[in-house]
């Protein structure tokens, strides 16, 4: 508007940066846009469309139970706080078995007893989470043990080796581990 | 040119809060126009849900008797999926919507079925993933960056967003010293079409602005409580108050059994249990135990405040409610919390409301416009007149 009232028409250049600039935090509506594509992808991973996760580890016979285990996201553990690095995995109870079993526990390395079994799964039976600590100083040849707790109170447990379950947490313990 | 610039030098403080005024906003003004747009369409959303897609209204029969209760939902769900897990069922009350049940499936997946409230007919299934009410509520929040990326818990888009509370209650501020008595406008409104834009814009802002008064101060301040609720997360300061760990059930009171899985409380008993022992709470939404030593959590909004979700853990061996929180019982952050959040949503009497809260919504965004639109046309050469009052380059940049 000042341009036109102004008999300097060489200011023009200027002035109009001047005024496009303002709507420049208009930049910050891409952010939504680009993000679009991986909202879907997280929340179809969250919610379970696509079933137990990321990326599924295999499934193991657990005493008379079979269990599939699966990553949350192919990713290293992410720093939840004060309470460190954590790493999400979801398993599932076969059909069969979903009204057998009371509680499944994951932990780092083989527990020593039920009550050190480590973090309790959550959710459906076909669908438990479980937010897994994971220690800076793990050592990449480590097991993740898994204890399955029957109703009559029989304990099962199995394992998978952590290269196994989740080779994106031993190259996040290589590099945490490197001198 | 030179004289007229000269005229409009700012000659009082008044003239000053005008600058003001308009800076706080325009710089930003594009991205706070999003902001406002997204907010609004986020009021509405489950109700544009509602117009597109049939399956999730309550449909109700010409003869509508009663509704389905919570043990019926999960008896439909097993007929039409043996072996399913229901994990959540949603029952509005008095409301256009059909009943939602969040349910697991053998294979993993899993789906939200919409469930007519009165024939219990299975009206619609939607992927637990995307969701249209959660997507624009996610754009409008946080801009969709993703939470706990290490850097900060919250997600950097929500400090983005609610840092724009701070110029929004400064230019209601600002905005109401500068409109000298401004209740003048409430007696003799005054929106004059026909003579030209910048009058238009001028009026539509000023009459917009004073009957928001109300609605831009909450959203506002509860815009700049989300900035404060994500830095007290970030420091670690618990909402439920610091003593309260998570509750479960002992391992002494889970049964043991031979047989599987021991009978367990239904869903409508353990409501039953709550409505035994506290008046006045109507279920409305119920989530099923998360494992062998998880409660019933049900979740009722309180008939007394309805700012504030009440909700109750009922054990679901011995039916003791082992967690109880009626209003008075919310530590004062979490009640803070609940309550800035319905008032920011106006999502806690119904659709009028909402309606209300979308009619401000779209009002607030066209005011980021017509103050845009104000602003082009007229502080651009107030500011330079203030700036420099003897300067005769009155294109130059600033």
């Amino acid at each position: 508007m000042t341009t036109r009232s102004s008999t300097r028409s060489t200011k023009r250049t200027p002035t109009r940066w001047f005024r496009w600039r303002f709507h420049l935090t208009g930049i910050l509506i891409l952010i939504p846009v680009v993000l679009t594509p991986f909202y879907i992808e997280l929340m179809s991973v969250f919610g379970g469309a696509n079933g137990l996760g990321e990326r599924t580890i295999g499934a193991q016979q657990v005493g008379p139970w079979r269990i599939t285990l699966a990553e949350q996201f192919e990713k290293a553990p992410s720093l939840d706080g004060p309470a460190g690095y954590m790493k999400t995995f979801n398993a599932a109870l076969c059909q069969a078995c979903a009204k057998e079993v009371k509680a499944v526990y994951i932990r780092l390395g083989k527990p020593r007893s039920l009550r050190t079994a480590g973090v309790i799964g959550f959710g459906s039976p076909y669908h438990m989470s479980f937010s897994m600590p994971v220690p800076e100083n793990t050592s990449p040849t480590a097991d993740i043990w898994l204890t399955a707790e029957g109703w009559d109170g029989a304990i099962h447990q199995a394992q998978w080796s952590l290269a196994e379950a989740s080779p994106a947490t031993i190259e996040f313990l290589m590099q945490q581990q490197e001198p | 040119m030179n004289s007229n610039t000269q005229a409009k030098a700012p000659k009082n403080r008044t003239q000053w809060w005008f600058l003001l005024h308009s800076w706080l906003a325009m710089p930003i003004w594009l991205f706070l126009f999003f902001v406002c747009l997204t907010g609004t369409i986020a009021t509405v959303s489950q109700e544009i849900v509602w117009l597109f897609d049939a399956s999730v209204r309550a449909n109700p029969p010409a003869d509508a008797g009663r509704m389905l209760t919570f043990d019926e939902v999960i008896e439909v769900v097993e007929q039409d999926a043996p072996g399913a897990y229901v994990t959540q069922i949603k029952r509005p009350v008095k409301s256009q919507f059909a009943l939602t049940a969040q349910i697991s499936y053998p294979d993993s997946t899993s789906e939200n079925v919409f469930i007519n409230p009165y024939t219990g007919e299975i009206q619609g299934r939607a992927a637990n993933g995307f969701d249209f009410r959660q997507f624009v509520r996610g754009v409008h929040g946080w801009l969709l960056i993703p939470f706990n990326t290490g850097f900060t818990r919250y997600s950097l888009g929500w400090y983005l967003v609610s840092l724009l509370g701070i110029p929004m209650l400064l230019s209601l501020i600002t905005g109401l010293i500068v409109y000298k008595k401004f209740w003048r406008g409430f007696l003799h409104p005054r929106l004059r079409v026909n003579r030209g834009a910048r009058v238009f814009w001028g009026d539509f802002h000023r009459l917009s602005g004073i009957w928001s008064i109300p609605f831009i101060f909450i959203i506002s301040v509860t815009a700049i409580w989300f900035m404060i609720q994500g830095i007290l997360f970030e420091v670690g300061v618990p909402f439920n108050g610091a003593s309260q760990a998570p509750v479960f059930v002992a391992r002494d009171e889970v049964p043991v059994s031979d047989q599987g899985r021991p009978p367990m409380l239904s869903p409508d008993q353990a409501i039953a249990e709550v409505n035994q022992r506290y008046d006045n709470v109507e279920a409305q939404d119920v989530r099923l135990p998360m494992n062998a030593f998880g409660h019933y959590r049900i979740y009722g909004r309180s008939q007394a405040f309805p700012l504030v979700r009440e909700s109750f853990l009922v054990n679901p061996y011995s039916g003791s409610i082992d967690e109880a929180m009626r209003v008075s019982d919310q530590p004062a952050l979490m009640f803070t919390r609940l309550s800035m959040r319905a008032l920011h949503t106006g999502d806690f009497v119904g659709l009028s409301l909402k309606l209300v809260y979308f009619f401000f919504g779209v009002l607030l965004t066209m005011m980021v416009f017509s103050g845009m639109r104000i602003w082009m046309t007229r502080t651009f050469r107030a500011t330079h007149a203030a700036i420099r009052p003897h300067s005769a380059r009155s294109g130059e940049t600033l």
